[in-house]
């Protein structure tokens, strides 16, 4: 795992004392809101409906079991006891108070991390694969140029006020878990045909409320211009992407208006005047940094397979977990431990600090050290033994932290919603959880299988509905809260954005809706082992269409 | 006869002596000018008032008057250092003449000379800065110890001029006492004949308004007396000769302070903004709008004075790339701080094109982005934004001084940027 050197930890230093100036003045007067409104955010301060929120930085989804705590700290002394991880793998406090902002800043810092630019019209927090350096169908492990990507984005003097936020991921697996292609930027690791490995660059894509798919605007730049290419398509979206309106200035946008040639021609103009130059990223520079991610101690164990049905039989609910929330990993003996933060009846992607602590402990003892979080909003102890998995489990009953429903209809992706977001047409954590309520029952949910529900709270897409197998939108109609379905999106290498089905349903209604659209999935299946995404792009809308409206209205 | 007590020095304008000052205006005779004076001196503000002349075409007029009221009244004359020098005889002749017995000059601050004028020439790059060196700063510790002045305003004068009356109350309650507001040209004229009053020695030559040398050129038949003053330098008032109803009793170029941070200090800015009526042949130390420049391309590189170029957001720097070594300055436009298009601009301008003249940021120009413009290139910066002034003026601004980017031209030690350090 990256570890600050004397220079990032100056780095944060300086910028936590420049912020807490900013507060300073803001406090006193000197500031007027509208002034420091930008500052605050560069520094992940929001004001939401109810108070501040402060967003913090977890690069890459990485942290260690220190920073955990620390996180649990924070939530405790300054917040009301638990955090929110979210869709781009950070966390965010709910509650602090703004005088408080420089002291958690400083606790922060004390464990490497910060809130710098997890929010305002700069370059936010590159994100990854959670599974990053342990998956089995990993190309390579995308953190070190995650790392510099990092670096070379933090406080950029060029790049601090863009005309909108702008998003980096990237997926060092083939089998995209990062949603690459619904970011600013996407980077899928690739080998050219002699075996190098480099990237292909995604650009344009986006969610919010002009989805799109992103665009692939080159197909191979090595490691070493993988900066200067960056930093002109960065360039090229500083100069001419749309100012005028809020809503239309994402880079999406730009692509989208001028044509994925034109902005390509005016990339590859300024690359070929940066190309070769000061971004130029050596080979011992990344080599450096990819020793920060070498791989942990792993014992040499034998291949041990995990036979689930005999594990189901002699505890359900084990069974179950081993069953959804496991990963393979590529060293044998080990694998990878979804902690699920989805329990049924509770806000996704919540954890209070004593869970995280319980957490922190878990990975401090059987996974190196290391933790992840995952932009579906669960937590992910990347490299524990196999021969552990009973003894994890176990501690995390303790916690109400083993719901083994990881990748099932009931482990949804939900923006915080009316509850807590000032921008929110409708409730979205209500939601859910009427919907995990209905589909509790761990044999229904099996026979399911893999169906990705999300859930947002308004047209900013902040939970992802676009790319839900199954999405669903709040909007507000005649001052009620009405919630749209939309059908058939994907986030992975398949991407897809889903399509609304027709007239939106009463929150009550919604429960039903979904089971409605599930019993037409389960009728039409051509096996069990189809699953929903794959039955909906082979049979198109017109079935589930049926099955939410019935005939008449289809025909109407 | 309404009386006006002496004036204590207050600074809450009183509704009171605002309504004396007005009651005081009708109470003389339109070209009653000596009973004006006689009684400013005499009644209103004995001892308290004192008169700045400038010596120029038609101050005789007044000081003959003076001298008629009171020989020993304070007569103060800026010597600007600039002065023609038929001016500085024609001092010598008047005082002779008229008996004056307490004609004082003052002049700059030697030090203030040395550093912001050394070679002379600040009228030509900055007549503001130059007016406020050479008069404004002399002038400003006398003009607190008299509660009124003597003025030789005239309504005629210029457009702006045409209401003005014989007594008017400043803003910081002091008397300004015009007796000469009534009188024409030709009054004047018929005065100095009648009085048998030496004319000044360049009145002849065509000289109508007579200033600084550098600032005086000859006004044509049927012109605006003074619109030989400051000629094509834009600059027509000075906020010196305070207005009718008081509202500017400071120079204005007391009020509007540097503005242009460069190497650590305000200091005065020889350019101006580009203005409607400028013209591309003869505009000098204008920053030159980028669409203007273009359309009037050959023109101004025939033109050979010191010139500059604005960019706003949405102008491409690009398409005058051949041209930028014409410019001694670029300014870059950030009509508002969150416009981030500026930092691009100035990036290439230092980069790629190796721009070595001044880059200075203007617009919304603030405390916590002044540091990335830094490092995008700027070197210079127009700030109004009094935080940020005093900020910089303080040398604090709240900045990260380590960066993880390469960004600009300074090589940055290796250490510094941890992607950068390069093997050999
Ligand atoms: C930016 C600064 C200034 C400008 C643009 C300016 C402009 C002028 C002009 C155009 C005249 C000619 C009037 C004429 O001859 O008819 C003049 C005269 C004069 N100025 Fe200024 N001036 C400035 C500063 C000052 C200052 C600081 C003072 C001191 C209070 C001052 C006092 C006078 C006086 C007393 C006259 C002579 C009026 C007369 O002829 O009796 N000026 N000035
Ligand atoms: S989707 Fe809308 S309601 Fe939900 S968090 Fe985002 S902005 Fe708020
Ligand atoms: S009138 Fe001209 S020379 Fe005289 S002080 Fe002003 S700018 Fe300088």
């Amino acid at each position: 795992m990256y570890r600050y050197d004397e220079f990032d930890a100056a780095f944060v230093r300086e910028r936590t004392a420049q912020f807490s100036d900013q507060v300073r003045r803001r406090v006193s007067g000197e500031l007027s809101e509208d002034q420091f409104r930008p500052l605050r955010l560069m520094n992940g301060l929001y004001l939401q409906l109810h108070a501040y929120m402060l967003r913090i930085a977890v690069p890459y989804g990485t942290l260690s079991s220190r920073q955990l705590r620390m996180l649990a700290h924070i939530a405790r002394t300054y917040d009301r006891g638990y955090g929110h991880f979210t869709t781009r793998q950070n966390i965010q406090f709910n509650w602090p108070k703004l005088k408080d902002v420089p002291d958690i800043l400083a606790d922060l810092a004390s464990v490497e991390m910060h809130a710098i630019q997890t929010s305002g019209n700069c370059i936010r927090n590159i994100t990854t694969d959670q599974f990053a350096g342990a998956a089995a169908d990993e190309i390579i492990d995308p953190r070190p140029v995650a790392e510099i990507l990092r670096q070379w984005s933090s406080l950029h003097p060029e790049f601090s006020y863009l005309p909108r936020k702008f998003k980096i991921a990237m997926s060092g697996s083939p089998n995209d878990r990062a949603a690459i292609r619904f970011h600013d930027i996407g980077l899928q690791a690739v080998a050219n045909p002699s075996g190098e490995i480099g990237w292909e660059v995604w650009v344009g894509g986006g969610l919010g409320r002009t989805p799109i798919v992103g665009k692939m605007i080159n197909g191979f730049v090595p490691n070493e211009h993988l900066l200067a290419y960056l930093e002109s398509i960065l360039r090229v979206y500083n100069r001419y992407g749309r100012r005028d309106n809020k809503f239309k200035a994402r880079i999406k946008i730009l692509v989208h208006e001028e044509g994925l040639e034109t902005i390509k021609g005016q990339v590859e103009a300024e690359f070929a005047e940066m190309r070769g130059g000061v971004l130029t990223l050596p080979q011992e520079e990344l080599d450096r940094i990819a020793a920060y991610f070498t791989p942990p101690p792993f014992e040499e164990l034998p291949a041990t397979r995990i036979d689930v049905k005999r594990e189901k039989i002699l505890d359900t609910a084990y069974g179950e977990w081993l069953e959804n929330n496991i990963t393979s990993h590529r060293m044998p003996g080990y694998a990878s431990v979804t902690i699920s933060l989805k329990p049924v009846g509770k806000p996704p992607g919540d954890a209070s600090a004593e869970q995280m602590e319980a957490v922190a402990d878990l990975a401090e003892r059987y996974s190196f050290d290391e933790l992840r979080v995952t932009h579906e909003q669960n937590l992910v102890l990347p490299h524990v033994r196999i021969a552990d998995l009973r003894t994890i489990y176990n501690a995390l009953v303790a916690e109400e932290l083993a719901d083994g429903n990881a990748g099932l209809i009931t482990d949804m992706i939900c923006c915080p919603g009316l509850d807590f977001c000032a921008l929110a047409n409708a409730r979205s954590i209500p939601i859910a959880q009427s919907i995990s309520e209905r589909f509790a029952s761990m044999t229904r949910q099996k026979e399911i299988g893999d169906l990705k529900i999300k859930i947002s709270g308004c047209i900013n897409a902040c939970g992802h509905h676009h790319v839900g197998h199954i999405g669903i939108l709040g909007v507000e109609k005649k001052g009620g809260e009405l919630y749209q379905i939309t059908l058939g999106g994907d986030a992975t290498e398949n991407a897809a954005v889903g399509k609304i089905m027709g007239p939106g349903f009463e929150a009550e209604a919604v429960p039903d809706a979904i089971e409605r659209l599930v019993d037409a999935y389960i009728g039409l299946r051509q096996n069990p082992a189809e699953p929903f995404i794959a039955a909906v792009r082979r049979l198109g809308e017109a079935p589930f269409k049926e099955a939410l409206y019935g005939a008449s209205e289809r025909a109407a | 006869m309404a009386q006006v007590n002496a004036l204590p020095r207050q600074h809450r304008p009183d509704p009171l002596r605002a309504l004396g000052v007005v009651a005081l205006n009708g109470m003389f005779d339109e070209m009653d000018a000596l009973g004006v004076l006689r009684h400013a001196v005499e009644e209103i503000l004995p001892g308290d008032v004192a008169i700045v002349s400038s010596f120029g075409a038609d101050s005789a007029v007044l000081l003959h008057m003076v001298s008629k009221v009171k020989k020993d009244l304070p007569v103060y004359f800026l010597e600007t250092g600039k002065h023609f020098p038929e001016t500085l005889d024609y001092v010598e002749t008047l005082k002779t003449r008229l008996g004056l017995t307490n004609v004082i000059a003052i002049q700059p601050d030697p030090a203030d000379l040395k550093r912001f004028d050394p070679n002379g020439d600040l009228w030509e790059t900055d007549p503001d800065s130059c007016c406020h060196i050479r008069k404004t700063e002399p002038l400003e510790p006398i003009t607190e110890e008299y509660g009124g002045w003597v003025t030789g305003r005239k309504r005629y004068q210029t457009v702006e001029r045409g209401v003005l009356p014989h007594f008017e109350l400043t803003s910081d309650d002091r008397i300004k006492v015009n007796p000469l507001a009534h009188f024409s040209d030709a009054d004047v004229v018929a005065y100095r004949q009648e009085h048998n009053l030496p004319e000044h020695p360049l009145y002849q030559s065509g000289y109508k308004s007579i200033g600084c040398a550098p600032c005086t050129s000859v006004v044509a038949e049927g012109e605006d007396p003074r619109a030989g003053r400051w000629r094509g330098l834009n600059k027509k008032e000075c906020g010196i000769h305070f207005d009718f109803n008081g509202a500017i009793a400071k120079p204005m170029v007391a009020v509007e302070k540097h503005r242009l941070f460069k190497d650590g200090a305000f200091i005065a800015d020889p350019f101006h903004d580009w203005g409607e009526g400028d013209d591309a042949a003869t505009a000098h130390y204008t920053h030159v709008p980028l669409p203007v420049f273009l359309e009037h391309r050959e023109t101004f590189l025939a033109n050979p004075h010191p010139l500059g170029l604005l960019v706003s957001p949405g102008e491409r720097i690009e398409d005058v790339k051949d041209d930028l070594q014409r410019f001694a300055s670029v300014a870059i436009k950030f009509p508002a701080f969150t416009d981030g298009r500026g930092y691009s601009t100035a990036r290439l301008l230092s980069e790629r094109y190796r721009f070595a003249g001044e880059i200075r940021a203007v617009g919304d120009v603030l405390a916590d982005q002044i540091p990335l413009m830094r490092r995008c290139g700027v070197t210079a910066l127009v700030v109004t934004h009094e935080p940020t002034r005093q900020a910089l003026a303080e040398g604090k601004l709240a900045e990260v001084a380590i960066f993880y980017q390469p960004v600009g031209l300074t090589e940055v030690p290796v250490g510094t940027r941890p992607y950068l350090r390069r093997a050999g």
